[in-house]
């Protein structure tokens, strides 16, 4: 009998721990095993509790100033979390200088925004958005107490908070939301395009079109994969196994003001945070995965379709003729040196854009684990 | 806490008691615009929009030219034993964002003396400019203060706005190195170093003086203008420069001209 309790209690406790590690570890990252996972930082692992609250959290409009913005006001699933504007607007109606990001695959991403070095994880870029107030984006600096006290009286957060961060005495905290946020963000990817499916040899996954739009692409004539490649379609990729810290900031042209080289001075890109006049006009190559929903183009969407985008490389820089941001970026002193102008047929611009869109997942604009879970309630 | 520890700060305690008694000090300040008071909701013609800075590094010169250390309180509020957080906005009428809660004035201890000049820098020391904020302790948590942007803390948030026209400022560091939690040294540090040679701690307090500020800008071409610090802003060049900044390299340029003293009323 004595035995026998001995072996039970040893069964339990066998179980519990069996259990609780797991329970730490059931998240699964919804993409092919051979592909790589993405570096999470040691202080907030996936699990799959932390990513369902995250994704309240996200699409929770109590976390702005006036109640009617989330993190899903600027980042709508259907547009590959990206809002079809040219310029965000923040709760206040402030208009961002630069457009909302796309945030699939971004767990991959080295550095977050269009140009700031600084920012490597999730968990600092959230509070931006949250508390900073140039631009006010959801307006929450100086109103913290009011963020706490939603998570301590919502009866969703109330039930979730203590159970996903459990070591904390008081898991009530604005890390701790921030922190969920993150890893519903980073459970955001994607790689289920008609592009990868043809990459993973179902040769019928793309038209004949977009193959040959993709050889262009990958062609040193076109030059495009040298910013836009790597499995992420940009140079700035990073994941569980990168050894070396790959960022890319490029000036593709776009402005040139005066003639100088100089970019509008409320968007100046890397310069804005080095000072370095060589870091003039420099920003992040986004990812190119879901190009073909996330209209409008360039990081202050100053370019509106895919085929006009594609008009701009081809000549090498945009020319502005009047105004005050008038210049030839092609002749930029810092334009990139990828950016030299090709030529191409009719044909082959459509077989490229065309490749472009293959680039898209239906699946991630749809997936009922990233959409709205208020939309339940009524 | 480690007994041996409660017992090697226990004698620390009762040490710094065995020499002559500290002094408390209050060093209060004030919002000008030029020669008038300035605030966000009594009516004048300038309005005052936001001043929060923080101040570090204070020190007190005795008559005999010696600088002594001036030892900030704890409050878990506004003060840490080197840094402070001072607000003169009360979060009323044109300082929409503001807070209700108002610190005018630093609180500390001083070595007994006669002391005849005050110094101080503008700004939060590099060591804890760069920390993650959420972790960060009284007057660091504040994330109205907290420029994630940046990589560091605002050092100084003002403005002040007329009936058509206004001007906003952001210092504080850029042009910062590494990334986040890992910030290895910034180009532009943008702190500000205060002397006011002429201050005697109980009968003086210092001015802050916002017409000094923008001087170069003038609030009568209905156009606001703002400066949050970026090396493409040309509006911060005046500004810094009043600051005592060469806007260009984020290091000190001549004497700064917004702090001065004057007789506490």
């Amino acid at each position: 009998m004595k035995k026998g309790a001995l072996i039970l209690v040893g069964v339990v406790l066998i179980a519990g721990i069996l259990y609780w590690s797991f329970a730490d570890r059931d998240y699964q990252w919804p993409i092919a095993e051979h592909m790589p996972r993405p570096e999470v930082p040691a202080d907030n692992q996936m699990t799959a509790a932390k990513v369902a609250l995250g994704r309240r959290l996200f699409y929770d409009t109590r976390l702005s100033v006036g109640g009617a913005t989330s993190c899903a006001t600027c980042h709508i699933q259907a547009l590959a979390f990206t809002d079809g504007k040219a310029r965000a607007i923040g709760a206040t109606g402030e208009v961002h200088p630069r457009g909302s990001m796309s945030l699939v695959n971004i767990a991959y991403a080295s550095r977050l925004t269009w140009a700031n070095p600084l920012l490597e994880h999730l968990e600092d870029q959230a509070l931006t958005p949250m508390f900073g107030d140039n631009p006010i984006e959801m307006g929450m600096g100086g109103r913290e107490d009011i963020l706490i006290e939603i998570l301590r009286t919502d009866e969703v957060y109330t039930s979730a908070l203590p159970r996903v961060f459990p070591n904390d005495a008081d898991p009530y905290s604005i890390l701790n939301a921030v922190r969920a946020i993150a890893a519903f963000v980073r459970s955001i990817v994607s790689f289920n395009s008609s592009y990868d499916r043809f990459a993973a040899g179902e040769s019928t996954a793309m038209t004949a079109s977009a193959a040959r739009g993709m050889d262009l692409f990958f062609s040193e004539r076109l030059e495009c994969f040298h910013c836009h490649g790597g499995f992420n379609f940009t140079d700035s990729t990073t994941h569980e196994n990168s050894r070396i810290d790959r960022v890319g900031f490029h000036n593709t042209g776009l402005y040139n003001v005066g003639e100088n080289g100089a970019y509008p001075s409320d968007n100046t890109g890397l310069y804005d945070m080095t000072g370095e006049r060589r870091d003039m006009g420099r920003f992040r190559a986004p990812s190119l995965r879901n190009v073909g929903v996330t209209a409008p183009y360039m990081h202050d969407g100053s370019i509106a379709t895919l085929e006009e985008v594609v008009a701009h490389y081809e000549r090498g820089g945009r020319l502005i003729s009047q105004g005050r941001t008038a210049g030839d970026g092609k002749r930029s002193p810092y334009k990139s040196e990828f950016i030299k102008g090709f030529e191409l047929t009719e044909e082959e611009r459509d077989d490229l854009i065309a490749f472009l869109l293959a680039l898209t997942d239906e699946g991630v604009l749809k997936d009922p684990f990233l959409s709205d879970p208020f939309l339940k309630d009524h | 806490m480690h007994p041996h520890l409660a017992i090697i700060l226990l004698v620390a305690n009762l040490c710094a008691a065995c020499g002559e008694p500290a002094l408390q000090v209050q060093i209060p300040f004030e919002a000008r615009f030029s020669t008038e008071s300035i605030s966000c909701d009594e009516q004048g013609d300038i309005m005052l929009t936001d001043l929060r800075f923080y101040v570090s590094d204070i020190q007190l010169t005795d008559t005999t030219g010696r600088a002594h250390k001036f030892d900030l309180d704890r409050d878990d509020i506004w003060q840490q034993p080197n840094l402070a957080l001072l607000d003169l906005e009360n979060g009323r009428g044109e300082c929409v964002n503001g807070t209700s809660e108002v610190n005018n004035v630093l609180r500390g201890t001083i070595t007994q003396g006669e002391y005849s000049a005050l110094s101080f820098t503008l700004g939060v020391p590099f060591e804890s400019n760069h920390g993650d904020p959420l972790l960060a302790t009284a007057p660091l948590d504040d994330a109205a203060m907290h420029w994630h942007w940046r990589g560091g803390y605002k050092f100084l948030r003002t403005g002040v706005r007329d009936s058509d026209d206004s001007f906003w400022l952001h210092l504080g560091s850029t042009g910062c190195e590494g990334t986040l939690q890992n910030i290895t040294g910034c180009k532009a540090p943008n702190r500000v170093s205060v002397e006011l040679r002429d201050f005697v701690p109980g009968r003086d307090m210092v001015v802050v003086d916002l017409a000094e500020l923008l001087a170069g800008d003038t609030l009568s071409d209905k156009i606001s203008t703002d400066c949050s610090s970026g090396p493409a802003e040309e509006n911060c060049v005046y500004a810094f420069k009043a600051l005592g900044i060469d806007h260009a390299t984020g290091r000190a340029d001549g004497e700064q001209r917004v702090f001065s003293s004057a007789l506490s009323p």
